[in-house]
């Protein structure tokens, strides 16, 4: 009821930036993605008005859908959403068209073109175009090709490609992606998705540093003893068995979303917002970024693979006999790393940073521990005294927590822990945007700062380059530990850290 | 910041040759020497300058001529407002001040660069065409009209080289209307075309009217001119569904903000449904932005209005809730030291909320250049009390004209077309 309802006087209050007229063109229309997140997105950016009225969406994909099957397919996918607002949805679905087009048949790339002026005239949506290829990445680089070739991103002013991840499955295969890409259109035309970013408590990283002179002073190696970074799932491999197997974790969520979070924590303040000033920070601190022994990677990675576990009533079966493992595999779900950045800021500061599935809880968090007081004045109540800590929860239940010592209540001057929170709900009230309403929106405004540049694919992958070799030449040196389905991880990641007298954080 | 002037010393040309100069100018042979017309919008503005042509022409002030509302303008104002022995309420800017500096003595001359000066915030949007319209206070002078191309500095964001020109219709009144015949034809349908009505809003209603059919988009200040024909033109633009921004709304932002701020945490929702009473307190006699406020705040609670009433120094109506009890509103001019350059800014608001069974609330939103002592003045003993600070905003009129002409709008916000016809009806 009332926690509910939403603030009416919010309403309206954010329309800063109004989306140009435009025509939304989706290759993989009739795929996952599409159904699950993007279409959802839309129709969520159409009830908050943000769309502009001269909008229209054109699905794309092989399969010959008419117009009105598409309409009907995403009716029947968002069905839920609709009978909230039925009224909202028969004006959005009047904006959905659909063509088949098979992107790797030039024809039909052109004969996208012809459809593309139509809807122009039709929708009044001015020659302004957003591609978004949630396709297969192994069309990612002969797409932007076909649409090139069609003269379709000519204008560099009015048409943007939107590509999904994985960019690259290595250093190498991203730069050659990044050489065809950067072929088709300039640089601010290519918006490479990383949905992380559009996480609110993610952006929320860099307006805590920012914006704030009490953060900036002490967030460095003078006052930071180290550094955890936590993406943890509890689902296990579900339906992605396919792609997940000749991914894994280092790939799924490593190399992109655990290392945007560890680029925004650990840059340097831009000269401003911008996009290009905040890329080039997040570029420059991935370059001094590095393993803690690229010599012997397996001295700081571990890597690891979910067995079965559950409860007798409801048991939950191994990775390896999920539909569509291999029995043998040898894919890791769990990845557990240190790593260190080379620069004035942070040397010597150990980055730790795990990711995993069907671990105890779900959680994506950023834990900052600060180094103690350098005399001890006061008995701690519980042992010794707590180091402070400051925690940035992204997910789930958003916010931040600042923990520091107090003085425990009654005669004697003991110190104990507290813990100042912060939480996105109490606050506010209102959920924040879903990432891809965040990203969709953004891309449409022409606005990058969201979305990874090609120089910091390139150094997120070269970062974990001896791990990947090392993976690929001889696995068994960075065997693949198994662990009890929903705890966290194996025996050695603790090690890891014990090694350094530390623990894992448990949230 | 200081403002950029324009790359060619500009060229002073026959009114009949403007169009054609400027169509050569940006022709495909000319365009290696001068990078590309920007593909962006055109802005027109009407920028009389009042105050600042008299404050000059009395010695009072030191050239030149720019239209901009620069600290020395405004410090030469405050101070005409006391040698001039008007009320201390009055705007440093205001008519007013205008009339009774026409008539002290003086002839001092001094350049005039209207429309020659184009502020940084402007010039990183890389408008295509500004052309501004400075009428002289001498009312005889006979037209000029100049032009002159410019591209944005490199360091604002203007590396590519897009360009644009500016024109300069400069005259007394009736030389400026004969020089409108040219203005079609430099306002391309092609590009979304703003007019910007730097001035009073009442003091040339047909040369408005002429200059802003649609669809053109207005941007008018409702704090400058009489307040009920301020709030009158907007309702008008409104309801006539043509295109229409005003400064002084755009200035409310983070009164509208910190309201809603208080009302983000879930637990304070509630209130917003008890309302018995809305207090608001303004700059002087000038009630415009203080209505629109209210009327925001109305609208979006969905209060209807039954009967409004005019005070001594001020207004009060009465609202219906949606669940039928009433909510008093009251708005009260305040005397304050030092005005702001706007007339009728916001000092304070007192929002209470009674829930039949429940703690009461009183949320008091006080500006930071001011005090808030009559509606922090009793009466609210027994309320759980809300106090907030707004904070000053210090944005030039080029800067807020900016973040409008950022923004796209190509149409009214739909916040400003709800409120703006019920601000009009408070002032009955
Ligand atoms: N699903 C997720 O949660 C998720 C998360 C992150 C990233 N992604 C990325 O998003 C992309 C799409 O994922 P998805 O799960 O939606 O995949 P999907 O369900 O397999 O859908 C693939 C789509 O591509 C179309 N397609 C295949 N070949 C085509 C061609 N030659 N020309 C045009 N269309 C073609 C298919 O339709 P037809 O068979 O009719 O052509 C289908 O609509 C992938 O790159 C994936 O890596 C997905």
């Amino acid at each position: 009821m009332v926690a509910t309802m939403t603030n009416p006087l919010r309403v309206g209050l954010r329309q800063e930036r109004v989306i140009a007229p435009q025509c939304l063109v989706i290759f993989g229309a009739s795929g996952d993605l599409t159904h699950r997140k993007l279409v959802p997105a839309l129709f969520e950016l159409f009830k908050q008005r943000r769309l502009p009225s001269e909008f229209a969406l054109l699905g794309c994909a092989r399969r010959p859908w008419s117009d009105e099957e598409f309409r009907g397919k995403m009716a029947e996918a968002l069905a839920s959403t609709i009978e909230d607002d039925p009224q909202a949805w028969d004006q959005f679905v009047g904006k959905l068209f659909y063509e088949p087009v098979d992107l790797q048949q030039p024809d039909d790339v052109v004969r996208l073109g012809g459809r593309l002026e139509q809807i122009d005239q039709q929708c009044a949506t001015r020659g302004n175009r957003t591609f978004y290829l949630s396709v297969s990445p192994k069309f990612y680089g002969s797409g932007c090709r076909s649409l090139a070739d069609a003269g379709l991103l000519k204008d560099p002013k009015r048409s943007r490609v939107v590509i999904e991840k994985p960019f690259g499955r290595d250093y190498g295969s991203a730069q050659a992606l990044n050489r065809v890409v950067q072929a088709c259109g300039q640089e601010n035309q290519i918006f490479r998705i990383d949905h992380y970013l559009g996480k609110e408590t993610v952006q929320n990283i860099m307006v805590l540093r920012f914006a704030n002179t009490i953060f900036e002073p002490i967030w460095n190696r003078n006052y930071i003893s180290s550094v955890q970074i936590t993406a943890a799932e509890t689902v296990g491999v579900e339906e992605r068995a396919g792609y997940y197997e000749s991914a894994g974790a280092l790939r799924d969520m490593v190399q992109n979303h655990l290392t945007q979070m560890l680029a925004i924590t650990a840059m340097e303040p831009p000269g401003r917002f911008d996009p290009e000033a905040i890329r080039n920070e997040k570029a420059k601190v991935l370059q001094a970024a590095r393993l803690a022994d690229e010599l012997e990677p397996w001295n700081c990675c571990i890597r690891g693979q979910y067995g079965p576990g559950g409860s007798a009533e409801s048991p939950l079966a191994g990775y390896r006999h999920e539909p569509g493992v291999d029995p043998n595999s040898t894919t890791e779900t769990y990845v557990a790393m240190k790593l260190f950045i080379d620069n004035w800021r942070w040397q010597g500061v150990p980055f730790y940073v795990r990711t995993g599935k069907r671990l105890a809880k779900r959680t994506s968090e950023v834990v900052l521990t600060f180094r103690e007081a350098p005399v001890h004045l006061f008995d701690a109540a519980t042992g010794g005294p707590t180091a402070n800590q400051l925690i940035l929860r992204i997910q789930p239940d958003e916010g931040a927590e600042f923990r520091f010592e107090v003085k425990s209540p009654g005669s004697g001057m003991r110190s104990r822990p507290i813990d100042m929170e912060f939480s996105y709900d109490e606050s506010f009230g209102e959920p924040s945007d879903e990432g891809y309403v965040r990203l969709l929106a953004d891309a449409m405004l022409s606005d990058p700062t969201l979305f990874t540049r090609s120089d910091e694919v390139e150094a997120a992958w070269r970062l974990y380059t001896p791990l990947l070799e090392l993976i690929e030449d001889s696995p068994w040196q960075l065997p693949v530990h198994p662990y009890e389905s929903r705890t966290w991880g194996p025996a050695a990641a603790d090690a890891l850290l014990a090694k350094d007298g530390l623990l894992w954080r448990r949230p | 910041m200081s403002p950029q002037l324009t790359l060619q010393t500009p060229l002073e040309l026959a009114p009949a040759e403007v169009p054609h100069y400027l169509e050569q100018l940006w022709s495909p042979e000319q365009q290696g020497s001068m990078g590309t017309g920007a593909n962006t919008f055109c802005l027109l503005i009407w920028q009389p300058a009042w105050a600042e042509q008299q404050l000059i022409r009395s010695g009072r002030l030191s050239g030149p001529i720019t239209g901009q509302q620069s600290a020395p303008l405004i410090a030469a104002g405050r101070q005409a407002v006391l040698d001039a022995d008007l009320p201390l309420s009055t705007t440093p800017l205001d008519g007013a001040v205008v009339k009774a500096v026409a008539d002290l003595e003086g002839q001092a001359n001094a350049e005039d660069l209207r429309g020659q000066y184009i502020d940084p915030a402007l010039s990183a949007l890389m408008p295509r065409r500004l052309i501004t319209l400075a009428p002289t206070i001498d009312a005889a002078q006979p037209l000029e009209t100049l032009v002159a191309a410019y591209c944005p500095l490199p360091e604002e964001g203007g590396g590519t080289a897009a360009c644009g020109d500016v024109v300069v219709l400069r005259g007394g009144h009736g030389a400026l209307h004969q020089g409108l015949s040219i203005l079609d034809p430099l306002l391309p349908e092609s590009m979304p075309a703003w007019v910007w009505w730097n001035g009073c809003i009442d003091e040339a209603p047909e040369l408005m009217q002429r200059l802003t059919s649609a669809p053109r988009r207005l941007i008018i200040d409702t704090a400058l001119g009489d307040p009920r024909q301020c709030l009158e033109l907007l309702r008008h633009r409104v309801e006539s569904g043509q295109a229409v921004n005003d400064l002084n709304w755009l200035r409310l932002r983070s009164w509208r903000e910190t309201l809603a701020m208080v009302f983000d945490p879930p637990q304070r929702r509630d209130a917003l449904s008890h309302i018995t009473r809305l207090d608001i307190d303004v700059e002087g006699h000038h009630p415009a932005q203080g209505l629109l406020l209210a009327a925001w705040i109305a609208d979006r609670l969905g209060w209807t209005l039954l009967s409004t009433a005019a005070v001594e120094n001020g207004t009060t109506a009465q609202f219906k809730r949606s669940d039928g009890t009433e909510v008093r509103f009251q708005l009260m001019a305040v005397p304050v030291a030092q005005p702001n350059v706007h007339a009728g800014q916001m000092v304070g608001l007192r929002l209470i909320a009674e829930p039949e069974n429940g703690q009461g609330v009183c949320v008091i939103l006080c500006a930071e250049s001011g005090g808030c002592m009559r509606l922090e003045g009793g009466g609210m003993a027994n309320l759980e009390l809300h106090e907030e600070v707004v904070p000053v905003q210090h944005d030039t009129p080029e800067m807020d004209v900016a973040r409008l002409l950022g923004g796209g709008h190509d149409s009214t916000n739909p916040l400003l077309a709800a409120a703006a016809p019920l601000a009009a009806r408070l002032l009955g």
